[in-house]
């Protein structure tokens, strides 16, 4: 990738905040936006740009890159284009963590992200496992068969959950389900951020042994790097992203998928590259698919999930298409 | 209809109020408008449904109603002409309607909330409102969040909302009058063998009413019995074959489901339908524990118990 490339990707990300601070059920006029991102002028315009915009616009960059650089490590490692936390069961088991620590009355806005994070880390590992049992890890459909499995075996476990809570105690189960940035403010969103944050800094000090395991198991076992210790790794970075994204917004499917194929695209050389491009048209992809959950059908929302599902569903056959 | 009463109601208790304690308290009682007797700007603290202590400044004069319960409060408080927002199934009273739609009312849409510059929003207690409730508050503007469930939820809370709009007199009237609507149905004689009834609430999955809930409530206050009404859970799932196993005399349905039911084959196997015996239901009065519930009641008594005990009538 060249200079050239990450002044677009960037610009694509500062393109994308301005729209999402911009545009909402409300219309403010431009020059209102800017005043009242400087905090004058009108009270009300203040409080929905710096309470409301402001926050989702957060949260969502965090949520995009998350999902995105948890989507990228996941494929390279698994050396499967179609791998992402949502079609692997991640989400779900992070989901099914969140929503049990919810109902058990432990849900702070530090706790959830590590609930979510213990599910995720759950399912990952009998995902693996099933895959490993049926196929070994050379098939990559069983794998996401095995993913798709789980996912729906969390979505039933949030279901029960969720009936038998008490009523209007948890958050309805469409807002697990499909994703939301509607519930963002400041103290959870950094919370998020930070998990979020960490997850990706993980993986990019992480990035060089991603790149020799990308070479396939036995070559780099060869040149001696400890494969095992470092796919384990790998995946439990990859949970904690998706964990961190749930807890902030429900599951919000195909962004990991659709996201890295554009890094490739731009010709990214390496992991590092890939993770750090997906981080930015991640951020990029989720404020606008928000913006338009937000907009299209105003003053009703769209599920955030169902936007990225609608843009992501057709990607996935696509690139299924090209496999064969 | 409803309005017309409590109207008359206030008139009433205004004129004897007025003959004991002099014309001063008259402007209050019968004040829409009117400030609260302690003065406009003494502080109210009241607990609300999520447990939070708030202090309010009353009258609220731009109110939003996240939940139809409170909107044809509203109007009933006659301070309907503050409403500047409400959800998309507030449609009645029909004043309602020019009042901006502003979609739903579980996890509502805050922003749009925002944008009609509320003093006071009015949400269900429910934790998919918690976070829209935080963000408002953040925003500085008030909110009252309440479970409107059962018959005694309402007269429960008409009185903090009331006080919060400047009426208080107003909603003591208004309560009054729902308990003892509802009470006048409660009291009359109730039928040696009451009709036994079930409520087809939703098609696929086939939902009910479950005991502990208002309109199971209802049908016992009407003098009738609710088929399910050892159910736990407020709607729970049931099949078609457990509804025709109970055998109950008579559906209670919405328009739509009640055709639904006339036409469809299955539904032939219980007694009742084959008998034609599916009363309509006015969802928008008879399921909402709202100020019409004791009008709800008095249909459902005439419906299933004068009705019954006297066959040449017929359902309506």
């Amino acid at each position: 990738m060249t200079a050239r490339h990450w002044l677009l990707l960037a610009l694509v990300v500062v393109v994308a905040m301005v729209l999402g601070v911009s545009g909402g059920a409300v219309p403010i006029p431009p020059g209102d936006v800017l005043r009242a991102l400087l905090g004058v002028g009108d009270a009300t315009q203040v409080a929905i740009v710096q309470n409301l915009r402001l926050p989702r616009i957060a949260l969502g960059l965090a949520v995009g890159a998350g999902l995105a650089v948890s989507g990228a490590a996941l494929q390279t490692t698994l050396r499967n284009p179609l791998a992402e936390p949502y079609l692997l069961g991640v989400s779900g088991g992070a989901a099914a963590g969140a929503v049990a620590a919810v109902t058990l009355g432990l849900a702070s806005a530090a706790l959830l992200p590590l609930a979510a994070f213990l599910g995720a880390v759950v399912a990952v590992l009998v995902v693996l496992l099933v895959a490993r049992a049926v196929a070994g890890h050379a098939d990559p459909r069983v794998l996401l068969m095995a993913g798709v499995v789980v996912g729906a075996f969390c979505t039933a476990l949030i279901m029960v959950a969720l009936a038998t809570a008490p009523e209007n105690t948890v958050r309805g189960a469409l807002w697990w389900m499909m994703g939301s940035l509607g519930d963002a403010q400041w103290r959870g969103v950094r919370w998020i951020a930070l998990y979020v944050a960490l997850g990706i800094a993980l993986l990019i000090v992480w990035a060089r042994d991603v790149d020799v395991l990308a070479l396939g198991e036995e070559a780099a076992a060869s040149l001696g790097l400890p494969v095992e210790r470092v796919t384990r790794r790998i995946y439990f970075a990859a949970s904690l992203l998706a964990a961190a994204t749930v807890a902030g917004a429900g599951l919000i499917g195909f962004v990991g998928l659709i996201v890295p194929a554009i890094g490739r695209a731009l010709g990214a050389r390496n992991t590092r590259q890939t993770l750090l491009a997906s981080a930015l048209a991640g951020a990029a992809l989720v404020v606008l698919a928000d913006l338009a959950a937000r907009t299209l059908l105003r003053p009703a929302e769209l599920p955030l999930g169902a936007v990225t599902a609608l843009i992501g569903v057709p990607f996935f056959l696509w690139r299924l298409r090209r496999m064969r | 209809m409803f309005l017309d009463r409590v109207r008359r109601i206030v008139t009433l208790r205004t004129a004897s109020l007025a003959s004991v304690l002099g014309a001063g308290l008259l402007a209050a009682a019968c004040g829409g408008d009117a400030p609260p007797p302690r003065g406009p700007d003494i502080a109210v603290l009241i607990i609300d449904d999520f447990g939070d202590t708030l202090r309010f400044t009353p009258p609220a004069q731009r109110v939003v109603s996240l939940n139809p319960v409170t909107t044809e409060l509203l109007f009933a408080l006659e301070v309907g002409d503050r409403l500047v927002g409400r959800t998309s199934w507030d449609l009645f009273p029909e004043a309602a309607k020019a009042v901006p739609d502003l979609g739903a009312g579980m996890g509502p849409n805050v922003e749009a909330v925002m944008g009609q510059r509320p003093d006071l929003v009015l949400l269900y207690a429910s934790e998919s409102n918690r976070a829209a409730v935080q963000q408002l508050r953040a925003a500085g503007i008030a909110t009252l969040t309440y479970r409107t469930d059962k018959v005694a939820d309402l007269p429960r809370v008409i009185g903090p909302i009331a006080e919060v709009l400047g009426v208080p007199s107003v909603g003591q009237l208004v309560a009054d009058s729902v308990r003892a609507s509802v009470d006048a149905v409660r009291d009359l004689p109730r039928p040696s063998e009451p009709v036994r009834a079930f409520w087809h609430i939703w098609d696929a999955p086939l939902l009910t009413i479950g005991g502990g809930s208002y309109m199971s409530e209802l049908l016992d206050i009407a003098g009738a019995v609710n088929v399910f009404a050892d159910a736990e859970q407020p709607s729970p799932q049931v099949s078609l074959e457990e509804v025709a196993r109970r055998n109950p005399d008579v559906i209670l349905a919405g328009p739509n489901n009640a055709r639904k039911i006339r036409e469809h084959p299955l539904w032939q196997t219980v007694p009742a339908v084959r008998a034609g015996r599916i009363l309509v239901i006015d969802t928008t009065i008879v399921g909402r524990p709202g100020v019409r519930m004791g009008e709800a009641a008095r249909f459902l008594r005439r419906a299933l118990v004068d009705s019954f005990a006297n066959p040449g009538a017929g359902l309506p």
